[in-house]
């Protein structure tokens, strides 16, 4: 499977393919983004199975980007991994279409939970 | 103006940065608390929050432990080289990217985290606040601090 990690943070991106690597979930091909907009750009180039997406990105921001996708008719499974762990954000996020809120700093255990339904190991 | 004027506790704080530190950072070498002292600021970072709350969440580091951090996150040896400015930069702006989302997490809400500033050297902050919480730390034998400020009572 091919997964999008979208994240202005070079260095958050490699925690994420890291913690996924940790988690078991080897052997998938990454691909990666800098913004909402790059990662709109390259869901849409190389349709990727699943995006982990930060929210707080310049350009374009994580829940615009998934608006972004869903407007335009794309199903893609969509999950944010970011440093807005608030009730109010997670709400947000799940009536936007995601379908977890991972908050950072976070575990590979974190990371299984919410992916073992839609990630193989 | 009808943001709350709310402060998180040392004891917040503390646990926020401990969470942060254990989980990408601290395995071999966690977080010890205090004692307060006068850093060698070389890198330091900052986010504000605004919404229902406003602050300012900002991180101070020597410059060597910026570039252990940055060696940490990035799982690179240390070989001796300073780490490039621009990993230093995105480690330390996604360091208190974390905290400050912390933060905001325990504060009323709802309320928007900006992307974080970044400067070698000192973040400049505004005139108009005041820090209402600082947290010391030390990490490998390296002082770091941690603090939070909020726009000044004025009326």
């Amino acid at each position: 499977m091919k997964i999008l990690v979208a994240d202005d943070s070079r260095v958050m991106r490699q925690i994420v393919i890291r913690t996924l690597r940790q988690a078991g979930y080897t052997g998938h091909e990454v691909i990666e983004a800098e913004n909402g907009r790059e990662g709109l750009e390259k869901v849409h180039a190389e349709a990727p199975d699943l995006v982990l997406s930060d929210w707080n990105m310049p350009e374009m921001t994580g829940i615009d980007f998934l608006a972004a996708l869903r407007s335009s008719g794309s199903t893609v499974p969509f999950g944010f991994v970011t440093s807005e762990g608030s009730a109010d954000m997670r709400a947000r996020a799940s009536a936007g279409g995601a379908l977890f809120l991972i908050a950072k700093p976070f575990t590979p255990e974190a990371f299984d939970e919410v992916l073992a339904p839609v990630l193989k190991h | 103006m009808s943001a709350v004027v709310a402060e998180p506790s040392l004891t917040d704080v503390e646990m926020v940065v401990e969470e942060v530190w254990s989980s990408f950072l601290g395995a071999e070498d966690p977080l010890m608390i205090g004692p307060p002292s006068e850093l060698q600021v070389g890198w330091s970072a900052a986010v504000t929050v605004s919404g229902e709350w406003h602050g300012m969440v900002s991180v101070e580091l020597p410059t060597a432990m910026a570039e252990q951090v940055t060696r940490r996150m990035l799982c690179l040896d240390d070989d001796g080289q300073p780490a490039p400015d621009e990993d230093v930069a995105d480690a330390v702006g996604e360091l208190v990217n974390m905290i400050g989302g912390g933060v905001k997490s325990l504060m009323p809400g709802p309320s928007a985290l900006s992307l974080p500033v970044v400067a070698a050297g000192r973040v400049a902050r505004p005139s108009d606040v005041t820090e209402v919480c600082r947290f010391d730390a030390s990490w490998a034998g390296s002082p770091l601090v941690v603090s939070v400020h909020v726009q000044s009572r004025t009326s």
